[in-house]
């Protein structure tokens, strides 16, 4: 294996990870995705997106996703009397590798652009470098801009993406509940739902995640006396 | 009949709603004082984002002059950049930069290319040879046009717009060459004064009272109440009514005392110091000068 890396470009390692880490991603968030996606080898994916200079082609990386029947369940709010059939709160995603040493407001815009035209539920974005501040601020503020997706972008640096975190051995299993089995914690235990101890959506798991604010994770540690300890947040 | 409970009769159930206590209305007010800041805030943040969007596409013609800019162009750039705070118009430039324009949001040329893609570069200036950052050379299309752009970042006001006080500082100056083009197309204000004859009196009165109103607004704006605008101290916070605390009775003073009462020490009188003071007053002098010279009774020689 050693010697197998040393003809790759450092480059190209660097990028089958974060690609490996975004597949798994998608695939912990409930989309459908193939097994051999998330376990491509190095020399099969250098085969596939790497450039004659050694370089990953970034340009060739974007991929979309369609959510699971699961998750399709889990996101669909329960009927009420006004809304007796509702629709899911989710939908495609398109995820989209950026080669620009810099993304500012402009790239930004054209992605959401992409987004619209693509008439895609929501989108992630890796960039390379953190982004510009005003971008960040556009971002912040986009779930209230008309010309933004329905679902958000989310923006990661591809140098968070190199390990995925979930499979640290100190990161317990957060498990997002739905909306029915959140309303069962609640009833189960008499609580209102600002009385449940919170998680802010800009937490590392929750980020790779995709928490959206009021949703509910469960986590589950391992405990020495229990055996298993689950503990719920509010994602805020 | 079923088992009574044990558990303490709660009057409310923690699903139902809030009670509806009587809420203070000091602490409304005073929670939507500051709720209305931060509004306030984001409302200026959100206007200095779409200022940047807007000016990322300037100037709006392919073909317009930085030197002697249209005057709708350099209008709209002026009132825009007036909310921002010198760093945001670094964003600016980043921003248009990113999108391979020159700084300058006047000038429609791509920004200048360093001579390689080396991360330093040497360049001869009036000081000597400098080794600068490639990115410090890759913001302006020209020397000119930097002068231009950094001369309105000197008139930005430092501080954040929705700290701002007053009306000043909002007048923005732009370095052009066609200065006069600009002035005309903003509203003639032509002074009216000396054409018209002298008004009639009952005129007279209401345009003092005009001046007394404009002077007041002025006197506002001074004091940092900008008119559609939250002050910064809400009067709704401020008691109008001063209540002063009247004392019930005057205040008495101590009632001097004398002889006995002057020893005593939180209320205790010693006795046996009282008593002596009473026996022996004509012997104090004579006391006090041996119990000064005490200290070298017992030293030798």
């Amino acid at each position: 294996m050693a010697d197998d890396r040393e003809n790759y470009h450092p480059n190209l390692i660097r990028m089958w990870r974060v690609y490996r880490t975004t597949k798994e991603m998608c695939r912990d968030r409930g989309y459908q995705m193939l097994d051999e996606d998330t376990q491509i080898s190095l020399s099969e994916f250098a085969a596939r997106y790497g450039r004659e200079d050694g370089e990953p082609d970034r340009s060739r990386l974007h991929f979309s996703c369609q959510p699971s029947e699961e998750m399709m369940r889990k996101y669909t709010p329960p009927p009420s009397k006004t809304e007796p059939d509702p629709k899911p709160d989710i939908g495609n995603i398109w995820v989209e590798f950026n080669s620009d040493e810099n993304v500012g407001l402009k790239q930004l815009r054209d992605y959401m652009q992409h987004l619209i035209n693509g008439s895609f539920y929501s989108g992630i974005m890796i960039c390379m470098k953190p982004m510009t501040g005003m971008a960040l601020r556009l971002l912040r503020g986009a779930a209230g801009i008309q010309e933004g997706p329905k679902g958000g972008v989310e923006v990661f640096v591809e140098q968070d993406l190199l390990v995925n975190i979930t499979k640290h051995e100190l990161v317990p299993k957060h498990v997002l509940l739905s909306r029915e089995e959140k309303d069962q914690l609640l009833k189960r235990y008499r609580l209102k739902e600002t009385q449940l101890p919170r998680i802010q959506v800009t937490d590392p798991v929750a980020k790779y995640l995709g928490l959206r604010r009021g949703q509910v994770v469960k986590i589950i540690r391992k405990s020495e006396t229990a055996g298993r300890y689950a503990s719920y947040r509010w994602a805020i | 009949m079923p088992p009574k409970s044990i558990l303490k009769k709660t009057a409310v159930s923690a699903d139902a709603p809030p009670s509806a206590r009587p809420v203070n209305q000091r602490h409304l007010d005073l929670a939507l004082h500051h709720a209305n800041i931060i509004e306030q805030r984001k409302t200026v943040e959100q206007q200095v984002l779409d200022a940047i969007l807007v000016l990322m596409d300037f100037p709006t013609a392919p073909n317009a002059d930085p030197t002697r800019p249209s005057a709708s162009d350099a209008l709209c750039f002026c009132e825009s950049v007036i909310p921002f705070q010198p760093a945001d118009y670094d964003s600016l430039i980043e921003e248009r930069n990113i999108a391979d324009k020159c700084g300058y949001a006047l000038c429609p040329r791509p920004k200048r290319k360093a001579p390689s893609r080396a991360k330093k570069h040497f360049i001869d200036t009036a000081k000597g040879v400098e080794i600068v950052d490639r990115k410090v050379l890759e913001v302006w299309c020209s020397d000119d046009c930097a002068k231009r752009a950094l001369y309105v970042k000197v008139q930005l006001n430092e501080e954040p717009a929705w700290l701002r006080q007053g009306g000043y500082g909002d007048k923005i100056e732009l370095m052009v060459d066609n200065a006069e083009e600009h002035r005309k197309g903003l509203p003639l204000r032509l002074k009216k004064g000396a054409a018209t004859p002298p008004p009639p009196k009952e005129e007279d009165i209401a345009a003092a009272w005009a001046a007394r109103d404009d002077a007041l607004a002025d006197l506002a704006i001074e004091r940092g109440e900008t008119p559609g605008r939250l002050s910064k101290t809400s009067k709704d916070l401020i008691q109008e009514r001063i209540k002063e605390r009247v004392a019930s009775a005057p205040p008495v003073p101590p009632s001097p005392s004398y002889g006995p009462l002057l020893m005593v020490i939180e209320g205790h009188v010693p006795l046996s110091r009282s008593n002596r003071n009473e026996s022996t007053t004509a012997e104090k002098g004579d006391d006090e000068d041996e119990d000064d010279r005490d200290w070298d009774k017992h030293l030798p020689g």
